[in-house]
């Protein structure tokens, strides 16, 4: 086919564009249901989990950060906003095995994303390779 | 939820995934027949979508508008990633509206959770 790498191509490519897309696709699904989630939980029963849900609502903002910034091509801010999910979610990961009582119920984050399919730890690896590589272009 | 209804959206989620992946591969571009496979998917979404309303309001279940928000995301993932792909110029166009196979797939799989243990009781 000729519509083959578009590696090859002259022009500056948006940041949004090819491996991009799917990747904000990913985090708008993902800014969408863990932020409604997080606000049905924070109103319905915060004081369940008080410490799930604020981190799940965070987590959500900062999904929301990463896919506009990459949207908008401000790859500095994406990289910022997939740097703190990383650092996020391992150390939310690690916390909710440490101190569990913290988390009566799971946050997106605890236990490294296991009720997400480990998806919410995936994502920043590869959201963070993806940058650097673009960035390195 | 019909349980052959629901194996069918399944088989249809991860089907029409797995047969865009291939065009990933060999790098196609998001045309006609991609917007085929994902309209059979969607008919199939919305088929569960009036089963749903037909059944699930006389279920005693407490989570009925948690069910509802999962199936309409459901709906809406696959389409909204045939407009967000169809306008890449690369093989992740249709790479894109792949993923949303995985994404409605495991969606599904949600809504089916919820039926059962919040819906269905």
């Amino acid at each position: 086919m000729s519509e083959t790498g578009s590696e090859a191509e002259a022009a500056p490519r948006a940041l949004a564009a090819g491996f991009g897309r799917l990747i904000v696709l990913v985090y708008v699904v993902f800014a969408v249901s863990a932020g409604v989630r997080a606000v049905f939980q924070v109103v319905v029963k915060f004081d369940a989990a008080p410490v799930s849900f604020t981190l799940s609502a965070i987590a959500a903002l900062i999904y929301l950060v990463a896919a506009v910034a990459i949207i908008r091509g401000a790859g500095a801010l994406a990289m910022l906003a997939v740097g703190v999910e990383m650092a996020g979610v391992l150390a939310v990961g690690a916390l909710s095995f440490a101190v569990p009582h913290w988390f009566p119920e799971p946050s997106v984050w605890s236990h490294f994303g296991s009720g997400y399919g480990y998806v919410p730890l995936i994502l920043p690896a590869v959201g963070l390779v993806y940058l650097f590589r673009r960035r390195r272009d | 939820m019909i349980e052959w209804l629901y194996l069918a959206v399944q088989a249809a989620a991860l089907g029409m995934s797995a047969w865009f992946f291939v065009d990933t591969a060999r790098s196609q571009l998001v045309g006609r027949r991609h917007f085929v496979g994902v309209a059979a998917l969607e008919v199939l979404l919305l088929a569960q979508l009036v089963v749903a309303i037909a059944i699930v309001p006389g279920e005693a279940g407490d989570g009925k508008a948690l069910f509802f928000s999962y199936l309409v995301t459901t709906i809406l993932v696959p389409v909204a990633a045939c407009f967000w792909g169809s306008i890449d110029r690369s093989r992740w166009g249709i790479g894109t509206v792949a993923a949303s196979g995985l994404i409605a797939a495991a969606l599904m799989l949600r809504v089916h959770q919820i039926w059962e243990l919040q819906v269905h009781v």
